[in-house]
């Protein structure tokens, strides 16, 4: 072996042999399931991402020739003319998106930081409690909250009583009620990534701070704030982009008055056939997700998040 | 660490979180109380809308499929992303800096950053052309268990990759030494290191699939409703009623209660472990 090894020329044969082997038992063992997810997930969705770009037939479905209508249709024109029915309803789901991000950021410090000023013997089951509702079924989780928000729960007769909604009315369907579960479904997102941000911050800085009379205010946001910086910026990932386009929420809490993307695409594909238009308002979503993608990447770059992936 | 904090700050703290448990709880709970409302001629409050369940034949059905789709497609999806995960963390050429190389990790995670209307939606569209085209594959259990298997995969495969990662390379090392083939070091060595993540991931698997709506609704077919798409229905026809009430206490109850039955097994197999290293 020694001997071989010496030569310089056979050597490098061995390693190519070598790499040659490792390749093959890569992809006879990663390649299944590679294959399975470009065949089933990636090849479909460029197809309907392609469908953006074809005329309406019929029946709704796409036909020949390739047009840009579809697009120019989520901006908001039609044979009728411009109108702003769109443009509101994607800002109505990026506000909706946006405020139930800010909303999911206030819960989940104190909550993250209760469970950190915990013992560690008790922290993982502090988490696991807030992370159980999630793994109910999300139709069931907002059908809960159809319950509580209805007209007969008890929070309803309170608002009523308070004057802000009229008697016998719900806190539902609206925007508030898909408010309150967009931000339900989504707290759990966030508090994961901040809870593994907290759980590995370094209290050393923060007793350096304490040591130079820093206020608690400061020493939260010079000290602590900092360090949960990469885990604020998964959460947000992990909140806004799904709440932004999701279905579920905005179909059974929001009502036909306050649609959102979501419900808008689906419907293009249900109710009313119009495949074209309800691809290229998906091509519109998959931008929104790609640029917050990019910009999460800029950003956990800056912060020096550990960005850990596979 | 209860020095790390002044008791001030963690008073509030506590009184923040409370009501945060308090609101992630109480439309479960409030779901489960209604849940055993006296039926309509009834008087006392039980177990009547339970039993009801019993009696309605299409919700027994769609249990039924529920409980098919997600034990078979975690099977084939704990099959294909162990494979993955293993593969990708042992194979790998470490020297990949190139476009190649980072090609399967992207591959892996498309399916977990892809908005799940977008996902459903592109199955709905795939599936129907397959079957405009070759008669092949029509919307049923058969389209939601091959979109179910897509995100189970890389869920699992990150599991088992974490896991292999922890791992110390030399034990692969040593089964080589030792004259074990590929396969062999696999079955004798891989498998067994890797129980848990395996086990891990089968569950993870079986809870994803279980808890989908979003792509499962987009890739069901007339005679496909599972439990979650047939609430979905009950609810957009009728609205609130105390048979779904029942029904979804059921779904909670078991979720949680498979949850911590995880938890607690974990705990014991992880002190176990700890115990036999401090031997």
């Amino acid at each position: 072996m020694t001997a071989e090894a010496a030569i310089p020329a056979r050597r490098g044969m061995a390693w190519r042999a070598e790499d040659f082997a490792r390749r093959f038992r890569l992809w006879i063992t990663a390649g299944p399931g590679l294959a399975w997810i470009v065949l089933f997930l990636i090849i479909p969705s460029a197809i309907l991402l392609a469908i953006g770009f074809f005329s309406i037939g019929d029946y709704g479905n796409p036909r020949l020739p390739l047009t840009l209508e579809p697009l120019r249709e989520v901006a908001g024109y039609s044979i009728l003319g411009w109108s702003p029915g769109n443009i509101t309803t994607i800002l109505r789901s990026l506000l909706q998106a946006v405020s139930a991000t800010v909303l999911t950021i206030l819960l989940a410090y104190p909550v993250v930081f209760f469970i950190i000023s915990r013992p560690p013997a008790l922290r993982p089951l502090l988490l696991l409690f807030v992370i159980l509702p999630s793994w109910t079924n999300q139709v069931v989780r907002t059908y809960a909250w159809m319950e509580l928000l209805g007209p007969r729960s008890g929070l309803s007769h309170l608002a009523q009583a308070l004057g802000f909604i009229p008697a016998h009315l719900g806190l539902l369907p609206g925007v508030f009620a898909m408010q309150v579960g967009l931000t339900y479904n989504y707290l759990p997102y966030m508090v994961v990534p901040l809870y593994a941000a907290a759980e590995k911050l370094d209290w050393t800085l923060v007793e350096a701070g304490r040591d130079l009379y820093a206020s608690g205010q400061k020493l939260f946001w010079h000290t602590v704030f900092p360090q949960t910086m990469s885990g604020l910026l998964s959460g947000i990932i992990l909140v806004a982009i799904p709440a932004f386009g999701d279905y579920v929420v905005p179909t059974l809490l929001g009502g036909g008055r306050s649609m959102m993307i979501g419900s808008l695409i689906a419907s293009q594909f249900t109710e009313t056939p119009n495949w074209p238009y309800g691809a290229a308002l998906t091509i519109f979503m998959l931008v929104f997700t790609c640029a917050g993608l990019a910009v999460f990447r800029v950003l956990s770059r800056r912060f020096g998040g550990t960005g850990a992936m596979m | 660490m209860n020095a790390r904090m002044p008791a001030s700050v963690r008073r509030l703290l506590l009184g923040f979180s409370l009501p945060v448990y308090l609101l992630l709880y109480a439309p479960l709970v409030l779901i489960a109380v209604f849940s055993f409302a006296p039926p309509p001629h009834g008087s006392a409050p039980g177990f009547s809308w339970y039993a009801e369940l019993l009696r309605t034949p299409p919700i027994l059905a769609a249990f039924r499929r529920s409980l098919t789709l997600a034990i078979c497609s975690s099977i084939l999806g704990t099959l294909l992303g162990t494979l993955m995960g293993f593969g990708l963390s042992r194979f790998r050429p470490a020297s990949g800096r190139g476009p190649g190389a980072a090609l399967p990790s992207l591959i892996i995670y498309t399916p977990i950053i892809m908005p799940s209307l977008v996902f459903g939606i592109s199955e709905l569209i795939f599936f129907n052309l397959i079957h405009q085209s070759t008669g092949l594959l029509a919307a049923g259990l058969l389209t939601m268990g091959i979109a179910h298997v897509t995100f189970q995969a890389p869920y699992v495969a990150l599991v088992v990759f974490a896991r292999m990662a922890g791992l110390d390379p030399n034990l692969f090392e040593a089964s080589h030494d030792l004259y074990a083939n590929g396969l062999q070091s696999f079955w004798h060595l891989t498998i067994p290191v890797i129980r848990p993540a395996l086990l891990g991931g089968f569950l993870l698997a079986f809870t994803l699939s279980i808890d989908d709506f979003t792509i499962s609704y987009f890739t069901s077919g007339p005679g496909s409703t599972t439990l979650p798409i047939y609430i979905y229905s009950a609810v957009a026809r009728k609205g609130i009623s105390p048979d779904i009430n029942a029904l979804a206490t059921l779904m909670i109850a078991t979720v949680i209660g498979v949850a911590l039955l995880h938890y607690a097994f974990t705990r014991r197999s992880e002190r176990r472990l700890i115990a036999r290293v401090g031997d």
